[in-house]
């Protein structure tokens, strides 16, 4: 989909060719693990916390200017939705093609409605969204 | 281009490259930012506290 996932701890890379090898729901896993062993990725992305030495449930989305478009940070005892990631995703994708549009709130994927702000619009988003 | 850190969405993320373990090629190697730029790809970072853990 033209994109690089790397999924970020601070464990070295040694011990995530142990785990990956070792657990059975990795087995399938082919994106590249990232070690941040020093924490400064981590820092860098506001994440790592300085009493455990961990990093928190951190997803960025970058684009390939180089610009965070995305930042969605949880605690340790909430996973994240990869559909809520996916979704973000691909509407980034989808406006970065069409420049004129926006992604309303209900937005999942392409072909669902889209919104092309205009003077006109104002005060009248409701309607904007009904005719389509 | 100064950034502060951390990083705010809006900003531009500056170079970083980060050791890492390719599963399927069962090899070490290194992720680069620039490169991943240059070759004009989106790059999703998933931060996780750490492996032989749960959730």
């Amino acid at each position: 989909m033209g994109a690089e996932v790397v999924t970020v701890s601070t464990d070295s890379k040694f011990v995530h060719l142990a785990w990956q090898k070792s657990e059975q729901e990795l087995a399938k896993v082919k994106y590249t693990m990232g070690s941040d062993t020093t924490g400064n990725l981590s820092r860098m992305f506001g994440v790592y916390d300085e009493q455990t030495g961990m990093d928190l449930r951190g997803a960025f989305v970058i684009n390939p200017e180089g610009v965070l478009l995305n930042a969605e940070v949880n605690f340790y005892n909430l996973g994240r939705n990869i559909e809520e990631l996916m979704r973000k995703f691909k509407a980034n994708l989808y406006m970065a093609k069409k420049t004129s549009e926006v992604c309303p709130a209900k937005w999942k994927d392409e072909g669902d409605a889209t919104l092309s702000p205009s003077p006109s619009m104002v005060g009248h988003v409701h309607e904007a969204l009904g005719k389509k | 281009m100064v950034e502060s850190i951390p990083l705010k969405v809006g900003q531009k993320v500056p170079s970083f490259e980060i050791e890492t373990y390719n599963p399927a090629s069962e090899d070490f190697g290194t992720f680069n930012f620039e490169k991943a730029k240059a070759d004009r790809k989106w790059t999703i970072l998933f931060f996780y506290p750490a492996d032989f853990t749960f959730v």
